[in-house]
């Protein structure tokens, strides 16, 4: 009875802590699989490379997509990047995941794409204006909300850049506080600043939206 | 507004966005573009150093090919200035003559004032003679009338005759002479006359 008493409790522990690090062991998984990468391409086994396209290539498009306004074609931007990672994969020190890294070139060469564009006063196809029409039942209170949408996005797109970033990957993205302030270079009580600062910007323009 | 409720807004702004379009990464387009860079970056310099060269070989032929015009003109620009200074010279030399002259006619003018401020000496000296002969002529005087040594008086006179003969004093002198003898002959009362007359040219 007292074996089966303490194998029961030893499954319980076992079962609690394995909950507990499930997620960071998938994480642990995702650095050793980095870390392979890495390797082989700095052994110039340059399709390697090709691995982290794969891997990568949608969540910076998701986040290129996002800090940039949501303009949906976001393909250039995407090469930039892999190109600057291409460039730099070799002085990579592994004091951070690959996607951290990445998500910080993303976040600088949106920056630059973002000044550059200023500069040329000229703005990328606006797919995001079009609304898409709703049709059939309830047509009305789709194009209401998509409307909504549409403004709510406009608001992200129109904070300056240091919140815009701390609030896409924040809230977006879902990343850690931890990763969002190594990405963005900052501190983490800089990081809740921004991200509080940023949510009264919001709240602000959206009240005022509501009340119109 | 609370937080959650901000991040489910978000959320579901960025969903009905819906997904960027499908990206396709060009892996070969990266890696000919890296490697397109890597040759800028590693022959750049070499190139901007052969550029360098050649702009300075280039500068070097166009300084040679300047050099004899230039010599040219700083040869005429120092005969320029050797006319210049010679005509400053001569300017200059001229000025100081200028001065010279301007410097001796003034001490020449300054020698004729003083000069026209100088007494006369030949009336000097008539005056001495002059001044001589009444004194000598007054103390004659003086020896006949308060004295009565007629013959030193006498003497007196023709000293003074004697020595200014041209002098008005020597006419004066043998005026008395002749008095003194028609005195002594008892013609005139020589005394009282000689007084009043002493006394007007004394004062």
């Amino acid at each position: 009875m007292g074996e089966n008493r303490t194998f029961c409790r030893i499954k319980r522990f076992f079962c609690k802590v394995s909950r507990n690090c499930q997620s960071n062991i998938s994480v642990m998984a995702e650095t050793i699989n980095d870390e392979l990468l890495v390797e082989q391409f700095s052994q110039s086994n340059e399709s390697a490379f090709e691995s982290i396209i794969e891997l990568y290539s949608a969540d910076v498009a998701a986040l290129a997509n996002r800090l940039l306004g949501w303009p949906s074609d976001v393909e250039d931007i995407t090469q930039e990047i892999f190109l600057a990672a291409f460039l730099g994969l070799k002085k990579f020190r592994h004091d951070c995941s690959l996607r951290t890294w990445l998500f910080t070139i993303t976040i600088n060469k949106c920056r630059s794409y973002k000044y550059k564009r200023m500069l040329r006063l000229r703005r990328p196809p606006q797919d995001k204006d079009k609304i898409p029409m709703p049709s059939g039942k309830g047509a009305h209170s789709e194009l209401m909300k998509a409307e909504t949408f549409e403004h709510i996005r406009n608001a992200v797109a129109a904070l300056p850049a240091k919140y815009r970033e701390a609030v896409v990957l924040k809230y977006l993205q879902e990343l850690p506080t931890e990763q969002i302030s190594r990405i963005l270079g900052i501190s983490q009580n800089t990081l809740q600043v921004r991200l509080s600062r940023a949510r009264e910007r919001l709240k602000q323009t959206l009240t005022e939206l509501m009340g119109k | 507004m609370t937080e959650d409720k901000l991040k489910n807004l978000l959320q579901e702004a960025d969903r009905a966005a819906g997904p960027p379009e499908p990206v396709t990464v060009n892996f070969s387009e990266i890696r000919r573009r890296a490697n397109y860079r890597r040759k800028l970056l590693s022959k750049g310099p070499l190139a901007a150093a052969a550029a360098i060269l050649i702009a300075a070989g280039i500068l070097n032929l166009s300084i040679k090919t300047q050099a004899p015009d230039q010599q040219e003109k700083i040869a005429s620009l120092e005969s320029q200035i050797k006319q210049l200074q010679a005509s400053t010279d001569a300017a200059v030399s001229l000025i100081h003559e200028i001065l010279e002259t301007e410097q001796s006619q003034n001490r020449l003018n300054e020698l004729e004032v003083r000069l026209a401020s100088m007494p006369d000496p030949l009336e000097e000296v008539q005056q001495q003679v002059d001044k001589t002969a009444f004194i000598l002529v007054y103390q004659a005087d003086r020896l006949y009338l308060e004295l009565n040594q007629t013959e030193s008086a006498v003497e007196t006179y023709k000293r003074v005759i004697q020595l200014f003969p041209e002098n008005q004093w020597a006419q004066v002198a043998r005026q008395r002479l002749v008095q003194i003898k028609e005195q002594q002959s008892g013609k005139i009362n020589l005394k009282g006359d000689l007084k009043w007359k002493q006394q007007n040219i004394l004062s």
